[in-house]
């Protein structure tokens, strides 16, 4: 559209009767449709948080139907008004041709006028020119003249001829030409038209569906987070479990290492129980570690914190978390449960 | 075959004591201690002697022996003889007195009966397995058991000395069955 | 609205539900590790030989000896000196690191002076794990007592760690026999639990048995047959006088002191058959104990002083029985076996110790009195006279080495033998004395 518009503006038509200006206003009634159509998908008064279920999307569409009929109401406002625009514009066009075609007219005859008046002129001179040789071969002139004269009146006759004949053709040829260009630009127009309601309708199209989609989208997304999230926990309970039997196999390791290093004393009974807190650097040193709870024997309590200073590295987990969780820091019970 | 272990085990006491002695000298000699003299008390007894039974010798006529006579001559030559058995074995932590001894221990009991001033002391023994304190208990009711079987059998209760060496008088020295069999016995000193 | 409130409640209930889980995940971020076993093995400790100034009489050295005693409580696992990487005699040079590395627990450092007639050690005892000194002293002896200067160290250092009192400055009794002359000689005689420093106290051909100690350490009572039959005694140690207590008819044996002092237990037969009497000994008043056709015998107080332990045969053998007091019936403590015989019982109550038969081999084995589960704590076969060290850590016993008996100190769990140089043909019956202060 935008390439026809030098040709259109050459025709010197008024430029706010122009297709650009029409074209343009279109626009513009699309666009605010658009924003209308926008604005209720704005309206709803919350965007739909971003963590519901599917559950939701139903009824978020149910404005549409609401501003429908109101949006068709426009649109068929619209195509009237557009109809009546078009009818008057073609009025004109068929005013500006037949004004035209007279001006042509009138154009033709004045130059055949010009012509006539010219070829009289010239006739004239020869006339002078003959009726001075008249009297030198007036007799024998008479004949030649005479056919020269009726030669070339048939001459003249034929070129008129011609030249009407022509003038003619290119009047025809001109008519067809621009009936043509009317045809096509009336085609062209429509089809522009018929494009521009298109993409109209095609951009709301996807206006609607991107929303749909957006909807979708975020119901799909919401499901998604709600299953990582399940799937995370889910995850987070196999770890854990994991965490637990491998805080379970460093437990029995750390037991086997202690028992190894503990040398209960001989006043050791059954009845002794020395709790010990310790705290482990993530390396496995010992970084401190407290008696909590004495035994009432400091021989058999010397021995247990001997017991637990004696590991140069205590077997832990390598998996940081476990670590934390269980090793970071922890109590260890020393109660002889079988003395020799 | 015993008389050779006898023999080595003999021969290796007396070395070891040898040493012993030597050693032991050294220490005491260090020790120097005032006193320590007067703590050794030696007191002299003439142990661990069997003294066999003794004197029962009188005038014997050898003529005119009647059928009985002679009868009773040759019964007296037997129980003298028996008589020659004066140790008594016994089981494993046991005072019972074994069957084969019985005939011997009447021909002592009658002979004791026949004979009042004669004393007899009973040694008992055990071996060396157990404690020292309950073999000394058992030795001494094996020679408890013996002494009631002569009494039984004619002997009187003051004839009777009973003593109880326990595990510390072996008969033979050994850690062996043989050599535990015996040493579980009595023995019956004549004075 | 609805659909907003619904899932706000969702995330109110998913948000619990993870406080929950946090805190049930900070309950279980306590962990508790209980150690119920230790190790199996004598405690390793660094015995470091003291530096010395000063001339020193010949002989042990006084940190040997402490080894020598710490070995055999079979509690201790000494490290051989060359093995050390220093030999430091003062804590600035104890280089914990180093210690640790050759896998000891505790570091004995010190230092011996000698002034005069007096040498004074200066000793410190260290954990190498915690790297604290746990005890620190400084203690003199004369010269000739370097050995009682050791002792004393080894009981310091023992009670430090173990909690208990040392029992290596006590002494042993024991009987010895050999033959001199082609007569056997028996003698009874006192050393060091470690078995030097013997003494001869009383020298006879005819068996001398069952020794002894009064409480208070002073005295031994035995059994001697020196008069041709057993006879029991009371022996003075350091005057040498000697009493007859009693000499009756029959069995004379089994002395047992009471925790005072003032009486014995002791096995007669003078009524014709093995019973348990208490004698009186300032007034040599008898109480017949017990009263039964069976051997009775062995008696020994148990650690109350209420009541006894003794031997009895009344089941068809020998068995241990105990009387909660002296008037008490007896209560049989061990079925384990066909024999089981002369009871010794620790100071605590917790165990007594006897001479246990299994197959045809004598043990040393001792039941628990609380659980009655019994346990065989020797692998020897030939075991008898048990005693336990007054601690109730140790114990001695004799056993057979070829025709010989010897002495073997085992700790009282059955742990680690040490055997006493037997230097004198055969040894037996030791008895364990009492700690004298």
């Amino acid at each position: 559209m935008t390439n026809r518009e030098p040709r259109v503006s050459s025709t010197g038509t008024p430029p706010w009767k122009s297709p650009v200006v029409m074209s343009v206003v279109l626009h513009l009634v699309i666009i605010v449709i658009a924003i209308v159509g926008w604005s209720w998908m704005d309206t709803p008064p919350e965007p739909p948080p971003r963590s519901i279920s599917a559950r939701l999307i139903s009824p978020q569409p149910e404005p549409s139907p609401v501003v429908e009929p109101q949006d068709q109401a426009d649109r068929e406002k619209q195509k009237r008004l557009e109809e009546e625009k078009r009818k008057q514009a073609d009025q004109a066009r068929k005013q500006e041709e037949a004004r035209k075609i007279a001006e042509q007219k009138a154009r033709e005859e004045q130059a055949r006028k010009e012509a006539e008046a010219e070829r009289k002129k010239q006739e004239a001179l020869a006339r002078e020119k003959a009726a001075k040789a008249k009297e030198a071969a007036r007799q024998k002139a008479e004949a030649e003249a005479k056919a020269r004269a009726e030669a070339k009146a048939e001459e003249e006759r034929k070129r008129q001829e011609e030249a009407r004949r022509k003038a003619e053709e290119e009047k025809r040829r001109l008519e067809a030409q621009r009936k043509k260009e009317e045809a096509e630009r009336k085609k062209r127009e429509e089809e522009a038209r018929k494009a521009a309601e298109q993409k109209r309708l095609e951009a709301e199209r996807r206006l609607r569906e991107q929303q749909l989609e957006a909807l979708a989208d975020e119901a799909r997304k919401a499901k998604e987070a709600e299953a990582l999230k399940q799937q995370q926990a889910a995850a987070a309970k196999a770890r854990e479990a994991q965490m637990l039997s491998e805080s379970e196999k460093y437990q029995a390791l750390i037991r086997e290492r202690l028992s190894q290093a503990w040398y209960p004393p001989s006043s050791a009974t059954e009845e002794m129980t020395a709790r010990l807190q310790i705290t482990l650097l993530p390396t496995g040193e010992l970084a401190s570690v407290k008696l909590v709870s004495s035994s009432g024997n400091t021989a058999f309590d010397n021995s247990a914190l001997s017991a637990v200073r004696s590991l140069n590295r205590y077997p832990i987990p390598d998996d940081r978390d476990t670590f934390e969780r269980y090793f970071r820091q922890f109590t260890i019970e020393f109660n002889p449960r079988r003395l020799r | 075959m015993n008389l050779s272990t006898q023999t080595k085990a003999l021969a290796l006491l007396l070395s070891v004591g040898l040493f012993a002695g030597c050693s032991t000298t050294g220490e005491t000699m260090d020790e120097g201690g005032a006193g320590t003299g007067s703590d050794v008390s030696a007191i002299d007894q003439e142990g661990g002697s069997t003294v066999y039974g003794g004197g029962d010798e009188g005038g014997v006529s050898s003529s005119g022996l009647t059928d009985e006579e002679k009868q009773a001559a040759e019964e007296q030559a037997k129980q003298a003889a028996l008589r020659e058995i004066t140790t008594f074995y016994f089981d494993f932590d046991t005072s019972e007195i074994k069957p084969e001894a019985r005939e011997v221990l009447v021909a002592h009991a009658k002979y004791l009966a026949s004979h009042p001033q004669q004393d007899v002391r009973l040694e008992g023994h055990a071996d060396e397995r157990g404690t020292k304190e309950y073999n000394l208990a058992l030795g001494e009711r094996r020679a408890n058991a013996v002494k009631r079987f002569l009494i039984v059998n004619g002997a009187s209760r003051g004839q009777i000395e009973t003593v109880s060496y326990g595990e510390e008088k072996p008969a033979v020295m050994g850690s062996n069955e043989s050599a535990w069999a015996q040493n579980r016995r009595v023995e019956l000193v004549f004075k | 609205m609805t659909q907003r409130t619904r899932t706000l409640s969702r995330h109110v209930f998913l948000a619990v539900v993870i406080a929950m889980t946090a805190l049930v995940n900070s309950a279980h971020a306590e962990l508790l590790i209980r150690i119920t076993e230790g190790a199996d093995s004598a405690i390793p400790i660094a015995v470091v030989p003291f530096s010395e100034s000063g001339t020193m009489p010949a002989g042990d050295k006084v940190s040997r000896i402490v080894q020598d005693d710490l070995t055999m409580s079979g509690e201790f696992r000494p490290l051989p000196p060359e093995k050390m990487l220093s030999l430091p005699s003062r804590r600035e040079d104890v280089y914990f690191r180093d210690w640790r590395m050759l896998g000891q627990r505790y570091v004995l450092v010190g230092e011996l002076k000698r002034s005069a007639d007096r040498v004074s050690a200066r000793y410190e005892l260290f954990d190498v794990n915690r790297q604290e000194r746990i005890l620190g002293e400084t203690a003199s002896a004369s010269v000739n007592s370097l050995r009682t200067l050791g002792h004393h160290i080894s009981d310091k250092v023992y009670e430090a760690i173990t909690g208990v009192k040392g029992a290596f400055s006590t002494r042993l009794a024991y009987i010895t026999r050999d033959t001199f002359k082609g007569k056997p000689r028996y003698r009874l005689q006192v050393s060091d639990v470690d078995g030097k420093r013997a003494r001869i106290r009383l020298e006879s051909q005819e068996p001398i048995l069952s020794p002894a100690w009064s409480p208070d350490g002073k005295k031994l009572a035995y059994v001697s047959f020196e008069t041709g039959k057993p006879v029991i005694f009371v022996h003075e140690l350091a005057t040498g006088k000697r009493t007859k207590v009693a000499d009756f008819p029959g069995l004379n044996s089994a002395p047992a002191w009471s925790d005072d002092g003032r009486s014995l237990l002791m096995t007669l037969s003078k009524d014709g058959n093995a019973e348990i009497y208490r004698m009186d000994l300032a007034s040599g008043k008898l109480t017949k104990l017990t009263d039964h056709w069976a051997i009775d015998t062995e008696a020994v107080y148990d650690h109350t002083g209420q009541g006894i332990f003794f031997t009895s045969d009344r089941s068809g053998g020998p068995q241990i029985y105990h009387m909660d007091s002296l008037d008490a019936e007896p209560r049989r403590i061990t079925f384990g076996s066909r024999y089981n015989a002369r009871p010794r019982p620790d100071n605590e109550g917790r165990f007594v110790y006897y001479v246990h038969q299994r197959n045809s081999a004598f043990h040393i084995a001792r039941t628990n009195l609380k659980t009655g589960e019994e346990t065989i704590l020797t692998r020897t076969s030939s075991d008898e006279s048990p005693s336990i060290s007054p601690n109730g850590r140790m114990l001695i016993y004799a056993t057979k080495q070829g025709d010989n008996s010897v002495l073997t100190v085992i700790s009282a769990d059955g742990g680690a033998a040490y055997s006493l140089p037997a230097s004198e043909g055969d040894v037996r019956e030791p008895a364990w004395g009492p700690i004298v202060n």
